[in-house]
């Protein structure tokens, strides 16, 4: 038992058309972007629609949300002054409607957690899929992260000094678990730590056990541009690497002064 | 290896602490009250609003003037407190947080974004910086000691159990011994005008269960319990968390399947994980907003699971309205004490049952029962569907 | 009459964000909820918002209005009995 990748899939790497991977106009016309791009990505990655039959858990991770519907029904309590409102951006603005959109496409049952923990919500839900996988419970697990740039929130984190060294970004990631080993599995994740405090860079490699060869990747070092759930990005840049021929490659991931989180991605022996 | 329920933190319309809460529930005393007096609104709407300004909330904490922390924080704190005191742990332990809200730090972002809005150079950046669902968990970490995993979860109205479940898992995956795990939310204008917009709030006090059910009277709160390794219990506990289960009901972003299927798999699949029979339950604590959907979906989940023997059940919303991710942390510490005091909560303003259903829940305070075994409920938008098993031993 | 069921079907495609359809594609007298467009619940409090921001119509979400959704047509008929 174990937590094996068998696929990942970055918005960015979305090429059909959401048309094709959500064919309902209905459950389509009510998705703001951000929901659109996460829930494209998720399909993308379980290869289709029909894919998300077959999953045993739906686990989400957002620093932020859907902030673009939250910022616009609250926008409209002021200026309406709470008269005669709009129920569609509420209903979208809450955590988990990417989670339940994905469940709602196919009608999946199974379980189904968002987590909301700033940098920390994507390394939260990869130990919670750990988990059930030990558990037995594992199965086929999509593990995604998502969060959208809007001009407010751009405004708001230049205002506080944070966008200094990077640019605003946005993005969805999501990833395809299994608990065992299989034909299509590209790399294994061997371990999710939450260190309780900075590590140096020049004691990382001996504290997790890196050789030479291994290759650790920095998220603040990774990319100009940052989101809270940047991290789930540098995994995937991470799962690019062992697909070229690492054999360990270490994600570390800290920022916004908050503690690191350690993911350590190992391949396919 | 059992997980022990070994403290419990409670703050509701109902009351600030165990204490409070324990004689609402015993004399039917309801804590909502006719419109809100502290969140500034228009709306003229029941709310089950604690009367206590945020600084007064400080003080309850024990938290100094001047910090600034969103009201959902406040709450989280002031119920985290108490349930580590009640707890009271041997030192060593390694102790974690499992916390929820559903709507952050939206108290003070609302007041932010009011200036903002007209001029983006405007508003003061320090009621903006808890907005965020992880700087509640940080500042009720912060104040209250505890230094191990914490994380943050939000599943809408089902955050709390959500919460319980993660935490259990955290001390058998031998990652902490010790988790204090549930949720809190503030009342805000952003959840009140929501739930407007959605025509689900009652004008009265809401009615579970009831054929002329109307709706739901949105409330605040925080309830969270600490859950304990077995093997380094020092004291007797209330209860052990027994199962659980999180299923997705599927079926549409907002409304509850007209079978329920994701509340009947959510309690099902939690008592065979417990290992307990439908039989074997006492009393279940029902999610029960008062809005027409939910109780006819969660009363035809009940039928479908324990046929023509329904167990005592009852919802406790009229005492605290519904307080969104709170809610299931609220209930958990109601379902922990039904087991330690041998008491079923009486359902309050109920008098018909659902034409549908012809379900009585328990409308009295039962007294004196053997409440050996007790199921928690708690549902939301997304489809998200969570039961809890609490049990005697 | 005419105008209003025009300008309804106009206001539905505007704010239920219903993807590539025209005011012609919508037929005034089918179902809107169901097998027709396939509105929900959802929906149907976005039409109320919409009678009542544009015609200073009231319409409630009870069992009893149940048959004024039935259509676009139908709205429009409650539309132009309710007007002030």
């Amino acid at each position: 038992m174990g937590l094996y990748v068998s696929n990942i899939t970055s918005d960015s790497q979305v090429v059909t058309d959401v048309k094709v991977l959500v064919p309902d106009a209905g459950v389509r016309r009510r998705m703001s972007r951000v929901i659109r791009m996460a829930v494209s990505t998720a399909v993308e990655c379980v290869g289709g629609i029909e894919g998300i039959d077959g999953l045993d858990a739906i686990i989400t991770a957002t620093g932020y949300g859907c902030l673009a519907d939250s910022e616009r029904f609250l926008r409209n309590v002021i200026s309406d002054k709470e008269d005669l409102l709009n129920p569609t951006p509420f209903i979208q603005s809450t955590f988990n409607t990417v989670g339940g959109q994905i469940a709602l496409l196919r009608h999946n049952h199974c379980y189904n957690m968002t987590y909301v923990n700033r940098i920390h919500s994507f390394e939260d839900a990869l130990l919670d899929a750990f988990m059930r996988a030990e558990d037995g419970e594992g199965g086929r697990m999509l593990v995604g992260a998502f969060d959208e740039r809007t001009d407010s929130q751009y405004e708001i984190m230049k205002r506080m000094g944070l966008w200094r060294k990077h640019d605003c970004g946005e993005g969805s990631v999501f990833v395809l678990l299994t608990s065992q080993k299989e034909d299509s599995s590209i790399a294994e994740v061997l371990e999710i730590d939450f260190p309780s405090d900075s590590i140096g860079e020049q004691d990382i490699a001996q504290r997790y056990g890196c050789s030479d060869d291994d290759v650790i990747l920095y998220n603040v070092c990774c990319t100009m541009e940052i989101y809270p759930t940047i991290s789930a990005s540098v995994f995937a840049q991470a799962v690019e690497k062992i697909k070229k021929g690492a054999s360990k490659v270490l994600v570390y991931n800290e920022m916004w002064g908050m503690t690191p989180t350690v993911v350590i991605l190992g391949c396919i022996v | 290896m059992r997980t022990a329920v070994t403290g419990l933190g409670i703050v509701s319309a109902s009351g600030i602490g165990v204490y409070e809460n324990l004689e609402a529930l015993r004399n039917g005393r309801s804590g909502i009250s006719d419109f809100p007096r502290i969140l500034e609104t228009s709306n003229m709407l029941p709310v089950g609003e604690i009367l206590l300004i945020n600084e007064e909330l400080a003080a309850v904490a024990g938290i100094g003037a001047g910090k600034n922390l969103s009201r959902t924080a406040l709450l989280g704190i002031i119920a985290v407190k108490e349930a580590l005191k009640d707890a009271a742990l041997p030192d060593g332990l390694r102790v974690g947080l499992v916390s929820s809200t559903s709507v952050g730090g939206m108290d003070l972002t609302e007041h932010f974004f009011a200036e903002f809005m007209n001029d983006s150079s405007s508003g003061r950046l320090r009621d903006v910086v808890m907005h965020d669902c992880c700087a509640s968990t940080e500042a009720i970490a912060a104040y209250c000691g505890i230094k191990g995993y914490r994380t943050t979860v939000s599943t809408a109205c089902s955050s709390a159990a959500n919460a319980i479940m993660i935490g259990d898992r955290l001390i058998r995956h031998g990652i902490l011994d010790c988790v204090v795990a549930g949720g809190a939310d503030a009342l805000s204008a952003f959840t009140l005008n929501g739930f407007k917009s959605l025509r689900i709030l009652d004008d009265k006090r809401c009615r579970p269960f009831d054929q002329t059910r109307a709706g739901l009277n949105l409330g605040e709160g925080a309830g969270y319990i600490v859950l304990q390794r077995e093997a380094l219990l020092d004291k007797v506990p209330y209860c052990f968390l027994k199962g659980y289960a999180n299923r997705n009901d599927a079926h549409h972003q907002t409304a509850s399947s007209e079978e329920g299927n994701g509340a009947f798999l959510a309690m099902s699949d939690a008592l065979s994980k417990a290992g307990i029979s439908p039989d074997q339950v006492d009393y279940v604590n029902v999610h029960g907003t008062g809005t027409g959907n939910n109780d006819l979906s969660e009363g035809k989940a009940l039928k479908r699971l324990f046929g023509d023997k329904i167990p005592y059940f009852s919802s406790t919303k009229g005492y605290t309205g519904h307080a969104l991710a709170a809610a299931g942390g609220i209930e958990a510490v109601y379902s922990a004490l039904a087991i330690k005091y041998g008491q079923v909560w009486p359902n309050i303003h109920f008098s018909e049952p659902v034409s549908e259903l012809q379900l009585v829940p328990q409308t009295s305070l039962l007294e004196g029962a053997d409440v050996a075994c007790v199921v928690s409920n708690s549902f939301g938008f997304g489809g998200n569907c969570s039961s809890i098993v609490f049990a005697k031993d | 009459m005419e105008q209003i069921i025009q300008e309804l079907k106009e206001h539905l495609i505007e704010e239920l964000n219903l993807e590539e359809i025209t005011p012609e594609d919508i037929d005034a007298e089918a179902p809107l909820f169901g097998d027709g467009l396939g509105l929900d619940s959802i929906d149907a409090l976005e039409i109320i918002l919409i009678l009542e921001k544009n015609y200073g119509v009231k319409l409630s979400n009870s069992a009893e209005a149940k048959p004024v959704f039935y259509s676009v047509k139908t709205l429009a008929e409650y539309i132009v009995n309710n007007r002030k």
